[in-house]
């Protein structure tokens, strides 16, 4: 038992974390709810289907809100010092770390896949397009908006662990996790023969892969003092 | 290995004298440490053994050196120079770093619990990740809430706790896997009377138990009964070690003495004996006589008594003043100011 990772266990007790904190409620209800007012507040939104413009939105906003979730979170306990607990038990840094990522992912892709589920439907009643055209239409929508928010996520920890100051952590965040995390999409617009979706998993993985890796090593180092 | 503390009554008496020592085998051996944070240097070379069974007090003032000591130890700073052995092997070993996370118990000077957290949630992410099986964490939560006197609140946000109880809640998850080695960070700081009397029966228990304490602290009488040696750290150095009536012997140094005179009784005056360096009146009728060091303090005691008689002094007590850890303290820590 001592040798084995902890690193479900830190998954588990992350989502508990969101779950007791009402944090995952407000996301699986805030953002579908969120998205559907703003299609019916913008009047050109009316005409594209209501599921891809669900989870364009969600991408967009779901990727700033995590990034800026869990920089700020990060920023906070590392200030209280809440990761000492955790470190003088068999508990490596990077468990910490990747445990905190994956939590806030799996929140946010419920909330982007209930958000597209209930578009689907609505579109389905309302404008009666075929079920097997809007999954085809929005797995491309999904995934992009999914890798996206994988990047904002790996910039939200990034700053979390570099910035001490929970304000500037947010406001870095908010800069910068919309802005990089453009990268998957931004390309595929301007050079049509791109392959939207290997292109998005390709720089998704990756470059959240990256940000990662060098939070941690910068998380490690930290250690030395 | 069974994990959960017993069920003892918390409340014993703070006067019963404690049975020191298991064995004296060294758990931890620091040798020549040093730490420095880019201009300050936060321990200048110390070198610290820790027996098994004691409870050694590491008092120092605020900035001293204590937290940096501590943090070395339970492996929250890996860079520093010099050793830190645990059981003879360096604790740097993935061996020793492992054993280390089973065996040691930590209480933080300055840590916060998640705010989402209620007592049993910590207690219980804690205790997995401590290894205790799921079968009898229950148990061990039960138990170790009772030792430190907070089951009645095991359902209740952390935030919702007062200052007392949160600390309590760090000496809980310290316990709950049922270490060997406790290192306790200023357990009793910002505490109130009721509480810090508390803290140090829960101390007295463990350590009646077999356990090994480390406690650390900058104020004295929160040690002073509690520690079986004493290490005085100062400005990254460890000034003095020793057994609190070691500490109080070495400096009986000054060869105080103390007189009460009776009220209206004529007092002794320095010029009318050699014996006397100088005299310090702490009130009207109470009297410190500093002995010149060339007389043993004994002798100028018999010098004293024969013109206390001689003279129709009235006394009510003479008494060879006792050093107290106090003394000993202030004199290692005023030294660099």
């Amino acid at each position: 038992m001592m040798g084995k990772s902890k690193l479900g266990l830190l998954y588990l007790d992350e989502l508990k974390g969101y779950y007791k904190s009402k944090l995952m409620l407000v996301l699986w209800i805030g953002l579908p709810l969120l998205s559907f007012l703003m299609q019916y507040l913008q009047p050109n939104a009316e005409e594209i289907p209501l599921s891809i413009f669900v989870a364009i939105l969600v991408g967009s906003i779901g990727g700033t809100l995590s990034s800026v979730l869990i920089s700020t979170t990060i920023t906070s306990e590392r200030n209280r010092n809440v990761y000492d607990l955790f470190l003088i038990r068999p508990v490596k840094r990077w468990e910490i770390i990747i445990a905190k990522y994956f939590a806030v992912l799996t929140c946010l892709l419920f909330a982007v896949v209930i958000s597209v589920v209930m578009g689907i439907i609505v579109d389905i009643i309302k404008i009666g397009t075929p079920i097997s055209e809007l999954l085809k239409i929005n797995a491309q929508s999904l995934i992009v908006a999914f890798m996206s928010i994988c990047i904002a996520c790996s910039i939200g920890i990034f700053f979390g662990i570099i910035i001490n100051s929970v304000a500037v952590s947010a406001v870095l965040s908010v800069y910068l996790g919309n802005q990089i995390s453009a990268i998957v999409i931004l390309p595929t617009v301007l050079i049509p023969e791109i392959n939207v979706i290997f292109y998005a998993i390709l720089v998704g993985v990756g470059v959240s892969i990256l940000i990662l890796a060098i939070s941690i090593i910068i998380f490690s180092k930290k250690s030395q003092y | 290995m069974v994990f959960g503390i017993p069920n003892i009554d918390p409340v014993i008496n703070l006067n019963q004298p404690l049975i020191w020592g298991v064995g004296m085998n060294t758990v931890f051996e620091i040798q020549q440490v040093s730490k420095q944070y880019r201009d300050l240097i936060a321990l200048d070379n110390i070198s610290l053994d820790i027996n098994q069974g004691e409870i050694l007090g590491y008092i120092g003032p605020n900035g001293a050196g204590k937290t940096t000591t501590i943090k070395i130890l339970v492996g929250l700073i890996k860079q520093y120079q010099g050793s830190v052995l645990y059981q003879g092997k360096n604790i740097k070993t993935s061996e020793i770093s492992s054993l280390l996370h089973k065996e040691l118990g930590y209480l933080p000077q300055e840590v916060d619990f998640q705010q989402w957290r209620t007592v049993k949630h910590a207690l219980t992410t804690f205790g997995l990740l401590s290894g205790i099986p799921r079968e009898i964490l229950n148990d061990s939560i039960v138990s170790t809430l009772k030792l430190v006197g907070l089951s009645d609140v095991e359902n209740k946000k952390i935030v919702h706790l007062s200052g007392g109880m949160k600390q309590k809640l760090k000496l809980a998850q310290a316990l709950m896997h049922n270490p060997k080695f406790l290192i306790l960070d200023e357990p009793m700081s910002g505490l109130d009377p009721s509480f810090r009397y508390q803290v140090k029966n829960i101390i007295k228990i463990l350590h009646q138990q077999g356990i090994t304490i480390f406690l650390s602290s900058h104020i004295l009488s929160d040690i002073e009964n509690l520690a079986t040696r004493i290490a005085i750290i100062h400005q990254g150095k460890i000034k003095k070690i020793g057994t609190p009536s070691e500490l109080s012997e070495e400096f009986r140094i000054g060869n105080d003495i103390e007189i009460m005179y009776i009220k209206g009784s004529p007092q002794i005056r320095k010029d009318d004996l050699n014996c006397i360096q100088s005299i310090t009146q702490e009130s009207g009728i109470n009297h410190i006589i500093h002995s010149s060091p060339e007389v043993e303090t004994d002798e100028c005691i018999k010098i004293l008594l024969r013109y206390i008689l001689d003279n129709g002094i009235k006394i009510r007590t003479l008494s060879l003043r006792e050093p107290d850890l106090e003394d000993v303290y202030l004199h290692y820590v005023r030294e660099a100011y």
